[in-house]
C-alpha cells in the first residue's frame, strides 16, 4: 500500500477531486494548509501599510492507496492540478506498512 | 390486569404487557398514553408485589410506597428510572418492610426495570437537601402507591407544601441556575444537528422546569396544589402542550428503538423517525428534513418558556447584581429595565407600532430581554400591527434602525419568536425553521441570518488580529444598515420552489423592498449583495485569487470599493455562520487576501477605468437616458466621456442627470463654476462643476475647511472636456449651516470666489481656520506610497494619516505647490483614520522618480 500526500492550489482542488472519484477512490484527508516552496510568496499593499503574503494557501490531500492504483491517480493528480505556474504544489509518494480498521479490526488492502 | 407478581408466569404477562404498549405506540405514535399505560403497569406491579410481600400489608411500620419524579407524573418512558420513595413515619424495624423494601426492588431488577429505591421519613422529606435538590424537586411529583394512605396525605398536604413554603427562592433559583448550567453546557441554542432531546436547551427538561417553578411559586403563595393542566401561562399551554406530545412520541421512539435511555437523534435516528412518521398527523412519513423543521418548531416552543425561568430573581454574586443594576438605568419613558429585563411602563403602550419598534430597538441597542409579561403584550399588538403595516411609509427608517443595533442579532430574534417579522415580511415565512440537512449546517436557515446579522456586529469587539482587519473594513462601510437587509433576507429563496435559491431570494425581496419603499440606489444595492452573495466564496474556492486576471474580472462585477466591503463581509459572515467552526482562519486569511487585491485593483484602475464613447451601450447609462427624459442621449454620452466609471457607480441617474443639468448652465453661463450644497442625512454634500485649474482641490477644501467644516468623503473626477466634477461630503462642526440656513449661499458664493481666484484661500485658512481640540484614541503613523504601475498616465499617491481638520487642505495645496495635478482623487475617513488615493500627473506625464521623492518628503512633512 502507499500513501500520496499531494499539495495543490485550493483552486484545482475540486477538479481533482472529481477526477479521483472517477477513479474509484473513495476516501481521503483534507487540510487547509498555508506554506512556500520555491514560489516563496510576496509583499503586497493595502491602504498604504505593507503586508506580506509569504505562507500562501494550499491544500493538502492524504491518501492510501493500493499500489496499483498509484500511478493513475498520480497521473490523474498531475493532470488536473497542473497550471503550469509556479506555486502548482507536490506529490509525495511513501509506502504503508498497514492500515487497521478501527471498527472491525480489518487489516490491509481490505481496511481501505 | 391480574399479575402474580413474583412467578415466571408474571414476568410473561409483565412482558406481554409491556409488549402491547410498544405495540400500540408503534401503530398510534401517541407518545404520551404510551407513557401512561406504561406507568400503569408498573403501578399495579409494584402494589402486587407489595401485597403479596409478607409483611406489605400488615408489618408493623407505617409506610407508604410512592412514585417519584417522571414515574409520579405518569410520563414514565420505555427505558426511564422507576423512582420509588418508601416513605415511612418513624426508623424502619429490622424485622418489618426493612426487608421488604430490597425484595420489592429485587422483583422489579428481576424485569430489567432501573429502579432507584429511596427510603426517606416524613420529617426527612421536610427538609431542604441542597447536596441532593433533586430528591426536593422529585417530591413535587409525588403519588401514592400502596401502603399507608394517611402517611401519603401528611406528606402532600403538610410536608411538602411547609417546605416549599420556606425554601421556595432557594428551590426556584438553584432551578433555575443547574438549567442555565445545562444550557451553557450546549451553547444557549436549539440548533444542533443530532440534539438530544430531553436535555439539550428546548428539551423535555426544559418543558418540566417551568411546570415545577410554576408549582413551586402557586404551592408558595396558596398553599394548594395546582392542577397539573393549569401549570404553564395559558399562552404556552396549546403550543407546549403540542411540543410535549412531539417530544413524547419521539422519546418512546427512541427508547424502543435502542432499548436503553438514550435520548440523543442522530443522524440515523432523524431518518427513521421521519420515514414512520414519528409525532406527525396520520404518522405520514416525511423527508428528514422536514421532520426536523417540525421538530425545531416544536423545541422552539418549549425554548420560548425559558422566559418564565427570567422571572426567578437571580442567586448571583454582589458584582453580576451591580452590573444588571446598571442596566435599570437604561429605563426611559416607555420602557423600565429591572434585571437586565424589559418591563412595560404601560401595556397597552406597544399597540402603538413607533413605541413596538421602539421596544426592538431597545433591546437591540441594549441587549436585553423581555419579560413574559412584555412578550404577551406585544403578541397582543400584532392585529394592530398588521393594520398598520398595510401602508406604512415610515417602517424603513423603524427597522434600519434596530438592524443597526449592536445588538441586532437579539432583536430579530425576539421579532421572530414573537410573529413581528412575519408579519411584517411574510416572506420570511417561507424558511422559519427550515432545515439544511448536511453535516455543516447548523443552525435552520432562520436562525442562520439572525447568526448572520450577529457575528458582522461581534467584529466591533475583535477577538484577534484577522477580526480587527474586517472590523476594519466595517468602520468604512457608509450604509451597513443596507448590508444588514440584504443577509436578512439572503436566504429566503431556500424555502422557496425556485430553481436555485438565489433566483428566489431576489425574487422574496423584491416585494419586501417594495414594501420598505427604498429608494433606487440602495434597492440596486441590497439587490446587488443578494445576487452576488457566493460569487465571492466561488471565486476563492475555485479560481486562483493571486491571479491579477482573476481579481480584475471579479473587480469589475463588483464595481465599487463601497460594494467590495459589503460584499467581502456578508462572504465572511454567510461562511462564519454555517457552524460556528467553519470560517477556519484559513478561509479568512484568503477572502480578506482576495478583499485586499480586489481594493487595490479598484481604487488603483479608477484613473484609466474611462467612460468612452463605446460604453453608451452599457446598462447603467440607458438607465441614466431613461431618467434623463428631454435630454438628448448624445448629449448625456458626451457629458460622462472621460469620467471614470467609477463616476457612473457611485451616483444614482437622478444625480447624473443633475450633474448634467449642471454642465449645461456651466457652458451657458461663460464657464461660471455651478455650484450645489445638499443637506443630507447627518452631513452636507457639496457639488462643484468647473473648468479645471491648477490648485482648484486645494481652494475647494480650504475654503471648507476655514468655514469649519469636517470632510469625510470627496472625489474628483474630470471629463474628457476638462470639466471637472467635485462631490465633498462635510459635516458641520460649529452647525453653522444648520442654524443659519441663509449661511449656504455664502458659502456658495465664497466657493465660487476662490475657484475663480478672487478670494486668497490661504489667507482665509490663515485668518479663520480653527483647527480645534481633537481627542486621539488611536495614534495613526502617517504613510505615503507612490506607484507609477498602475495607472497608463498618471501617478499613484496613497496617503494614510491621522484625520483632523485641514487635513486635506494641506495635501492637495502641497501637491499644488509641487506642481502636481489632480486627475481623480478618492478621499475616505474611518474613525480617526485618512485613507486618500490621488491620481495626479505634472504637465500632463507621470511624475518622476524624483518628484515622487520630493511630494513623499513634502507630504510626511505636513502630515
Amino acid at each position: 500500500m502507499t500513501k500520496l500526500e499531494a499539495i495543490i492550489q485550493p483552486s484545482r482542488f475540486e477538479a481533482v477531486k472529481e477526477a479521483l472519484t472517477e477513479l474509484g477512490v473513495e476516501g481521503m484527508t483534507i487540510f487547509d494548509v498555508r506554506g512556500h516552496g520555491r514560489q516563496k510568496g510576496h509583499t503586497e499593499v493595502y491602504r498604504g501599510r505593507e503586508y506580506s503574503v509569504d505562507l500562501l494557501p494550499k491544500i493538502k490531500l492524504e491518501l492510501v492507496l493500493p499500489d496499483n492504483l498509484v500511478n493513475q491517480v498520480i497521473d490523474a493528480i498531475v493532470k488536473t492540478a497542473s497550471t503550469g505556474k509556479i506555486g502548482d504544489g507536490k506529490i509525495f509518494v511513501s509506502k504503508v506498512d498497514e492500515v487497521i480498521r478501527i471498527r472491525n479490526q480489518e487489516r490491509g488492502v481490505a481496511a481501505l | 390486569m391480574p399479575l402474580l407478581a413474583n412467578s415466571s408466569t408474571s414476568q410473561d404477562a409483565y412482558q406481554k404487557e409491556s409488549e402491547d404498549i410498544r405495540e400500540r405506540f408503534e401503530r398510534s405514535h401517541d407518545g404520551q398514553a404510551a407513557v401512561r399505560e406504561r406507568s400503569d403497569l408498573i403501578d399495579s406491579l409494584i402494589r402486587q408485589l407489595w401485597a403479596q410481600s409478607p409483611t406489605g400489608l400488615a408489618g408493623a411500620d407505617r409506610i407508604c410506597v410512592t412514585a417519584l419524579g417522571g414515574y409520579g407524573r405518569r410520563a414514565l418512558f420505555p427505558c426511564s428510572d422507576v423512582d420509588v420513595l418508601f416513605l415511612h413515619e418513624t426508623a424502619l424495624s429490622e424485622t418489618g418492610q426493612k426487608q421488604t423494601i430490597p425484595r420489592v426492588c429485587q422483583a422489579l431488577w428481576d424485569r430489567h426495570l432501573r429502579v432507584s429505591p429511596t427510603t426517606r421519613s416524613l420529617g426527612e422529606c421536610g427538609r431542604l437537601h441542597r447536596d441532593n435538590l433533586e430528591f426536593n424537586i422529585s417530591l413535587l411529583d409525588c403519588r401514592c402507591l400502596c401502603g399507608d394512605t394517611e402517611l401519603f396525605e401528611q406528606l402532600r398536604s403538610r410536608v411538602i407544601p411547609k417546605m416549599v413554603a420556606r425554601e421556595a427562592l432557594e428551590l426556584q433559583q438553584r432551578l433555575t441556575d443547574l438549567t442555565s448550567a445545562r444550557h451553557n453546557k450546549y451553547g444557549h441554542t436549539i440548533f444542533h444537528l443530532e440534539p438530544n432531546i430531553k436535555d439539550y436547551p428546548g428539551g423535555l427538561r426544559d418543558y418540566q422546569v417551568a411546570c415545577w417553578l410554576s408549582l413551586i411559586s402557586e404551592l408558595e403563595k396558596t398553599g394548594v396544589w395546582p392542577a397539573p393542566e393549569n401549570l404553564l401561562p395559558g399562552a404556552f399551554r396549546e403550543e407546549c402542550g403540542a411540543a410535549l406530545d412531539f417530544l413524547s412520541a419521539v422519546r418512546c421512539f427512541l427508547h424502543y428503538r435502542q432499548g436503553r435511555d438514550l435520548n440523543g437523534l442522530t443522524y440515523e435516528l432523524q431518518a427513521e423517525a421521519a420515514a414512520a412518521g414519528i409525532g406527525l398527523a396520520g404518522g405520514v412519513p416525511v423527508a428528514p428534513a422536514a421532520w426536523m423543521r417540525t421538530y425545531f418548531r416544536h423545541v422552539r416552543s418549549i425554548y420560548r418558556l425559558t422566559v418564565l425561568f427570567d422571572e426567578v430573581p437571580p442567586a448571583r454574586s454582589g458584582l453580576y447584581r451591580l452590573f444588571e443594576n446598571r442596566k435599570s438605568r437604561l429605563s426611559n419613558a416607555d420602557f423600565s429595565v429591572v434585571e437586565g429585563r424589559v418591563f412595560l411602563r404601560q401595556l397597552s403602550s406597544v399597540q402603538d407600532p413607533s413605541v413596538l419598534f421602539g421596544l426592538f430597538e431597545f433591546v437591540g441597542r441594549h441587549g436585553l430581554k423581555l419579560t413574559a409579561e412584555t412578550e404577551r403584550c406585544v403578541e397582543a399588538a400584532l392585529p394592530r400591527l398588521r393594520q398598520w403595516a398595510e401602508h406604512a411609509p415610515d417602517l424603513w427608517p423603524q427597522f434600519r434602525r434596530i438592524l443597526v443595533s449592536p445588538h441586532a442579532g437579539a432583536a430579530l430574534r425576539a421579532m421572530h419568536r414573537l410573529g413581528v417579522l412575519v408579519l411584517l415580511f411574510p416572506e420570511f415565512q417561507a424558511v422559519d425553521s427550515l432545515v439544511i440537512r448536511d453535516y455543516y449546517h447548523r443552525y435552520t436557515v432562520d436562525e442562520h441570518s439572525f447568526v448572520a446579522v450577529e457575528n458582522v456586529h461581534a467584529l466591533r469587539t475583535p477577538d484577534n488580529e484577522l477580526e480587527r482587519r474586517f472590523r476594519d473594513i466595517l468602520d468604512g462601510i457608509e450604509r451597513p444598515d443596507l448590508l444588514f437587509l440584504a443577509i436578512l433576507l439572503h436566504d429566503v429563496g431556500k424555502g422557496m420552489p425556485a430553481e436555485d435559491h438565489v433566483a428566489g431570494s431576489l425574487q422574496a425581496s423584491a416585494s419586501v423592498l417594495d414594501r420598505l419603499q427604498l429608494e433606487p440606489v440602495d434597492r440596486d444595492t441590497v439587490t446587488f449583495l443578494i445576487a452576488s452573495h457566493l460569487l465571492m466564496s466561488a471565486t476563492t474556492r475555485r479560481q486562483n485569487i493571486f491571479d491579477p486576471k482573476v481579481v480584475g474580472e471579479f473587480s469589475e462585477s463588483v464595481g465599487t470599493t463601497e460594494r467590495l466591503k459589503m460584499l467581502t463581509l456578508f462572504t465572511y459572515t454567510d461562511i462564519k455562520s454555517v457552524n460556528p467552526e467553519a470560517l477556519t482562519p484559513w478561509k479568512a486569511e484568503m477572502l480578506w487576501q482576495f478583499y485586499a487585491a480586489a481594493f487595490n485593483h479598484l481604487s488603483r484602475t479608477v484613473d484609466d477605468q474611462r467612460l468612452t464613447a463605446s460604453t453608451a451601450n452599457s446598462e447603467r447609462i440607458k438607465e441614466v437616458v431613461a431618467a434623463a427624459g428631454e435630454i438628448d442621449a448624445k448629449h448625456i454620452t458626451s457629458f460622462l466621456e472621460g469620467f471614470p466609471k467609477r463616476y457612473l457607480l457611485m451616483h444614482t441617474p437622478g444625480e447624473i442627470v443633475t450633474h448634467c443639468q449642471m454642465y449645461d448652465r456651466l457652458k451657458l453661463k461663460d464657464d461660471e463654476p455651478q455650484i450645489d450644497v445638499l443637506r443630507r442625512e447627518g452631513y452636507f454634500e457639496l457639488v462643484l462643476l468647473t473648468l479645471d485649474c491648477p490648485g482648484l482641490f486645494a481652494h475647494v477644501v480650504g475654503t471648507l475647511s476655514s468655514w469649519g467644516m469636517n470632510i469625510l468623503k470627496a472625489e474628483a473626477f474630470s471629463n474628457k472636456a476638462g470639466v471637472v466634477l467635485d462631490t465633498i461630503r462635510f459635516s458641520d462642526r460649529f452647525r453653522t449651516l444648520e442654524l443659519n440656513p441663509s449661511e449656504v449661499n455664502r458659502l456658495k458664493r465664497n466657493l465660487s470666489e476662490a475657484v475663480a481666484g478672487e478670494i486668497n484661500v490661504v489667507e482665509l485658512m490663515e485668518a479663520k481656520f480653527k483647527p480645534g481640540a481633537q481627542g486621539l484614541k488611536v495614534k495613526i503613523e502617517p504613510s505615503v506610497q507612490t506607484d507609477n504601475e498602475c495607472s497608463q498616465h498618471s501617478t499613484l499617491v496613497e496617503i494614510i494619516a491621522q484625520d483632523r481638520p485641514g487635513l486635506l487642505y494641506d495635501i492637495s495645496s502641497t501637491m499644488a505647490e509641487l506642481g502636481c495635478n489632480i486627475e481623480v482623487a478618492i478621499i475616505d475617513t474611518q474613525g480617526q483614520t485618512a485613507t486618500d488615493v490621488f491620481h495626479v500627473t505634472c504637465a500632463g506625464t507621470k511624475l518622476d522618480r524624483e518628484h515622487q521623492k520630493n511630494l513623499q518628503a513634502a507630504l510626511l512633512e505636513q502630515l
